[in-house]
């Protein structure tokens, strides 16, 4: 325990000492991944093109009654006067799970940009990822909502119920809900907040006759083992 | 020595740049190999500061992979003179 405290003590200066460790490993990385992209057969490739297309399509469509719905919550905003606030910080994801055990990322932006301890962490296309937890003068910490045994109200978009969203590492989570609430897969589970960002999808929906429960498994809209930039809200 | 001087800027290496599960059973694995490997607790401290939070996760400033790192080397010191090691 008192190890704990003297490093704890020199939390910030030791990740500001790897931070250009992590970021030479983030370049290799990626000139890595684009080299075996280089070398991938013709076939797979036309494989790829394909599907990228038809993901491309689905993603049109989605973002069209997105953008709709967006708009009309929007107008009811600013009707109520809480319009979105601007002024996010964009910022570079230096390490990521599965690097970090604990689903908690290590940004590169953080006193010096205006980072504040509980400020909002989400993706450019806006599902909402976690808040930031500690703060330094050049980084944050940021502990992901599918940190294990992290607690986030959220609500069910199918039936608006509101639901307890238990983190279980790994970028994903568990709810436990009754029975009778109809929920599928694919359900979108968005935040308990005015502005109802994404937080998960259901992925599978666990239930036996004699339980009075239903166990609802979800899982973070995005791939958070490969994420690059993040927006922090100050 | 020289060998233990490489088995610590291995196990450095992996806690930077490695996943999770590469570089805590490498971490193990030199607990195990190396004898009294007590700054395996110094790199299971640096795992913790650098990829969790003592404010956020950790009650009472707790270190679960420092403890764990101790109990095992603990263990080694009974276990050690039943073990040959070539390192």
């Amino acid at each position: 325990m008192f190890g704990a405290v003297i490093f704890s003590l020199f939390d910030g200066a030791i990740i500001s000492i790897v931070t250009p460790a992590w970021k030479v490993e983030n370049v290799i990385t990626r000139g890595l991944r684009n080299s075996v992209t280089f070398f991938n057969s013709q076939k797979a490739l036309i494989a790829e093109n394909a599907r990228l297309g038809e993901k491309v399509s689905s993603l049109e469509i989605e973002l069209t009654s997105l953008s709709i719905r967006q708009t009309q919550e929007n107008v009811l905003s600013t009707l109520l006067g809480r319009e979105h606030e601007l002024g996010k910080v964009l910022a570079a994801v230096l390490t990521h799970p599965p690097q970090t055990p604990y689903d908690f990322l290590v940004i590169d932006a953080g006193g010096n940009q205006s980072i504040t301890l509980g400020g909002e962490v989400s993706l450019p296309e806006g599902p909402i990822l976690g808040r930031v937890s500690e703060v330094f003068s050049r980084s944050a910490k940021v502990k992901l909502f599918s940190a294990s045994g992290e607690e986030t109200s959220a609500v069910l978009e199918r039936n608006n119920v509101p639901v307890t969203l238990l983190g279980t590492g790994g970028g994903n989570f568990k709810v436990i809900l009754p029975r009778d609430v109809a929920v599928e897969n694919g359900d979108k589970i968005l935040s308990a907040n005015i502005n109802s960002q994404l937080l998960a999808v259901v992925g599978e929906v666990n239930v036996q006759s004699t339980d009075s429960f239903k166990e609802v498994l979800a899982k973070s809209p995005t791939n958070i083992f490969s994420l690059r930039f993040v927006f922090v809200t100050p | 020595m020289k060998k233990r001087a490489l088995g610590l800027l291995i196990v450095l290496f992996s806690i930077l740049a490695l996943p999770y599960w590469i570089y805590i059973p490498i971490l193990f694995i030199a607990i195990i190999l190396f004898p009294f490997f007590w700054e395996g607790i110094l790199f299971a401290l640096l795992i913790d500061v650098l990829y969790g939070s003592f404010l956020g996760t950790f009650p009472l400033l707790f270190s679960p992979t420092a403890a764990v790192a101790l109990i095992a080397l603990v263990v080694m010191l009974f276990f050690r003179d039943n073990l040959r090691s070539y390192v």
